[in-house]
């Protein structure tokens, strides 16, 4: 990647007194994690201008300058009065910029942090508002994804101006961060359970996070903190938040119905637009009350319980994968592990597949193997290596299924990332309807291959469809 | 002038569908045109198709690559193709004299550009004529094109191929009219689907419009009048399923 050439000289470009396509730079108004901003001007344009200048260097996480190019993509793209203007770029390889309108206002998280107390109405407006300014985006395909009170600005007037696009999702550009291996990019307290597993197409993500936000500025309190881990994450899945009316007597109950809506698991059983939210914090009249509304204890340990069970079930509601293709035929996935070299049960399996494939002229067949982490995390040299590693197990899986013959379109190749195996392997075939798993014991190396024979038991237990298990 | 480049592939003696797209091409401001394979097959005019595209070529406003129904002319295929497929071909080859053949002969298999390759079917081993479909058989073409721009056809609908933050090259279904930014440091496989016969549902022909300067890529739907172009289908005696594909679009 020709951007990490000039490092020094991408810093050297931005600085006050300096002219950029035009653009003066002013003063560095932010420095954060992924980018610095500066404030600008340039002849033509009578608006505040903020040039936003991605943090580019070994040490910076890849989302930097990915986040920076979905920004570029779809801040362009986007035509809204809750957005700031697009006003122009620079060339990502050699002096990356964007160029935006300096919206007035100041973030959301700094009242928070300010320790300012929302008043009732004052969240109703502060939600309708966010709804609405969601909703213009949702109108144009996009999903912010990112939503979150360092995002939503604030001016005087109380107007409201979302920004930082850099995770965001835009259903006619490519995702560039789609199918990253590292799952939940995006803040801890606010993302939704989807995003959590890896979605990043449902715009009811959003309407999560607005709930979030709600409940944060109703509270003071995140309703599923603010976890450091995977699993901390995943606890969303399944855990009631703890009644707001519990913390704060006053809020009514529609609002607390209305809220606990949008913080359902589950994007089916959430409010299903922004626009529909907005109409509801507007005119509260027309809000269905349930037992959500009545809640005032903290969930049992067995309503928790209950709702883990459910969890386990988790299915992240469907959305289409081009590269999974026809659904109506029977999805056939040979677990392959890679790690392991006996080759005649490689040979048995080979020998299997293809007569089931043969059984099922319409079927087709995904060769699964999965890895434990991989780093994501570092510069773009350490991203070459990950990719580096995900390739060469693809390279074995196309080995493996070169004997078959099988054309292009009856076959596909994944190599997932897993801490356990027999998990991924599960809920990939439930994600993806599979038919069958095909996995192989053997007989030979029995010590050796015993976390894989667990694996299998586990699949055998958990899998959603038939298990065929190949012998020696 | 900006540069812009018309990508066209799987023309397949489709004339109606090729002059409604030259004339969207022009009001694009395409400033150079590019035929991606197949320009013969399928359809009724092959004549007409090769003696133009010659044209274009022979005055340097459009290159050309071949395809393997542009093959299937002078060489044996085989049993690679279906019936209809091979039909269409035996019939194409009566319609031909020597130059037009000798045209379809002259053209290389790919096309290596400084920041551009276009070939037919797939960088990798071109003359296999592989299926760009997925993500493996996408990296197996950029591995071997080696450069940040692939364009293909083969595929008769319309993909892009990107890589992902994983190095992994993910399928896009294009948005008709979109413009989309295809930044230069990453890889990009554009298969710009089918000119003569559309297999998506959607009868209109298929093309795209590239920009390198302001790195954009754009795909387009011509609206052509499909009934005429079946016709003559059926009129040439071809058989009746490739007149009806043209009509339905699949």
């Amino acid at each position: 990647m020709p951007m990490n050439t000039d490092i020094e000289a991408v810093d050297d470009i931005f600085q006050e007194g300096k002219v950029v396509d035009g653009f003066v730079i002013g003063k560095e108004v932010h420095r954060g994690g992924m980018a610095s901003l500066f404030s600008a001007t340039k002849e033509g344009i009578n608006i505040p201008i903020l040039l936003k200048v991605p943090r580019v260097g070994r040490d910076q996480p890849v989302e930097s300058l990915i986040g920076f190019e979905t920004e570029l993509t779809i801040l362009r793209s986007l035509k809204s009065p809750y957005v700031p203007k697009y006003l122009g770029s620079g060339n990502m390889a050699t002096r990356p910029y964007i160029a935006m309108e300096q919206v007035e206002g100041r973030p959301l998280e700094d009242y928070i942090k300010e320790g300012k107390v929302f008043t009732i109405d004052e969240v109703v407006r502060i939600g309708a508002d966010l709804a609405q300014a969601v909703q213009s985006l949702h109108s144009q395909d996009a999903i912010h994804l990112d939503l979150k009170p360092e995002n939503i600005l604030i001016d005087e007037k109380g107007k409201l101006t979302l920004i930082d696009f850099g995770l965001s999702h835009h259903a006619r550009y490519p995702d560039l961060l789609a199918e990253e291996m590292r799952k939940g990019i995006g803040s801890a307290p606010y993302i939704s359970p989807e995003q959590v597993a890896g979605i990043r197409s449902d715009s009811r993500s959003d309407i999560f996070s607005i709930g979030v936000i709600m409940y944060e500025l109703l509270t003071g309190e995140l309703p599923f903190g603010n976890p450091q881990t995977i699993s901390g994450l995943r606890k969303r899945m399944w855990a009631e938040p703890f009644p707001p009316r519990a913390l704060r007597r006053e809020i009514p109950r529609w609002l607390q119905e209305l809220v606990l809506r949008c913080l359902e698991p589950r994007a089916a059983d959430r409010y299903q637009s922004a626009t529909r939210l907005r109409q509801l914090l507007r005119d509260p009249e027309g809000v269905t009350l349930t037992e959500r509304a009545d809640r005032v204890e903290p969930p049992s340990f067995w309503e928790n319980l209950k709702g883990m069970f459910k969890a386990a079930g988790y299915e992240p509601s469907p959305s289409p994968r081009p590269s999974m293709g026809n659904f109506d035929a029977p999805l056939i996935i040979a677990a392959i592990d890679t790690r392991q070299s006996d080759e005649d049960l490689r040979e048995r399996m080979q020998i299997t597949a293809k007569n089931l494939l043969q059984a099922y002229p319409e079927s087709r067949l995904v060769c699964l193997s999965t890895i434990s982490s991989t780093p994501t995390f570092e510069g773009n040299q350490e991203n070459e290596t990950a990719s580096g590693i995900v390739r060469g197990h693809l390279v074995q899986l196309m080995d493996w299924a070169k004997p078959l013959k099988l054309p292009p379109e009856r076959i596909s190749y994944h190599v997932l990332e897993a801490i356990d195996p027999a998990s991924r392997i599960v809920e990939f075939a439930k994600d993806n309807d599979a038919s069958l798993i095909l996995i192989g014991a053997s007989h030979k190396l029995p010590n050796k291959v015993t976390p894989w024979r667990t694996s299998m038991t586990k699949i055998v237990e958990e899998a959603p469809c038939s298990v065929h298990i190949v012998r020696t | 002038m900006t540069e812009r480049i018309g990508l066209f592939a799987d023309l397949h003696s489709n004339l109606e569908a090729f002059d409604a797209c030259m004339d969207r091409a022009e009001e694009l401001g395409v400033t150079r045109m590019v035929f991606l394979g197949d320009l013969v097959g399928y359809n009724a005019d092959p004549v007409a198709l090769i003696e133009r595209i010659a044209t274009l070529v022979k005055n340097k406003k459009a290159i050309a690559v071949l395809g393997n129904h542009d093959e299937a002319i002078f060489k044996d295929s085989g049993k690679q193709m279906n019936s209809s497929a091979n039909a269409a071909i035996e019939w194409t080859k009566s319609q031909l004299n020597n130059e037009h053949v000798d045209f379809l002969k002259s053209l290389p298999l790919i096309i290596k550009e400084e920041k551009i390759c276009f070939v037919h079917a797939s960088a990798h081993n071109p003359a296999d004529w592989n299926y760009i479909t997925d993500s493996m058989s996408a990296w197996r073409c950029v591995q071997n094109s080696e450069k940040n721009y692939t364009f293909v056809g083969h595929a008769h609908e319309q993909a892009l191929f990107y890589q992902s933050a994983v190095g992994k090259l993910i399928r896009f279904t294009p948005h008709p009219g979109e413009e989309i930014p295809v930044l230069q440091h990453r890889q990009w496989v554009g298969v710009v689907g089918s000119l003569g016969q559309p297999r998506d549902g959607n009868p209109e022909a298929c093309f795209a419009v590239f920009e390198p300067e302001s790195e954009m890529l754009t795909f387009h739907r011509a609206a052509y009048d499909y009934f005429t172009a079946a016709d003559k289908v059926r009129r040439a005696g071809l058989p009746e399923d490739l007149a009806n594909r043209l009509i339905t679009g699949k």
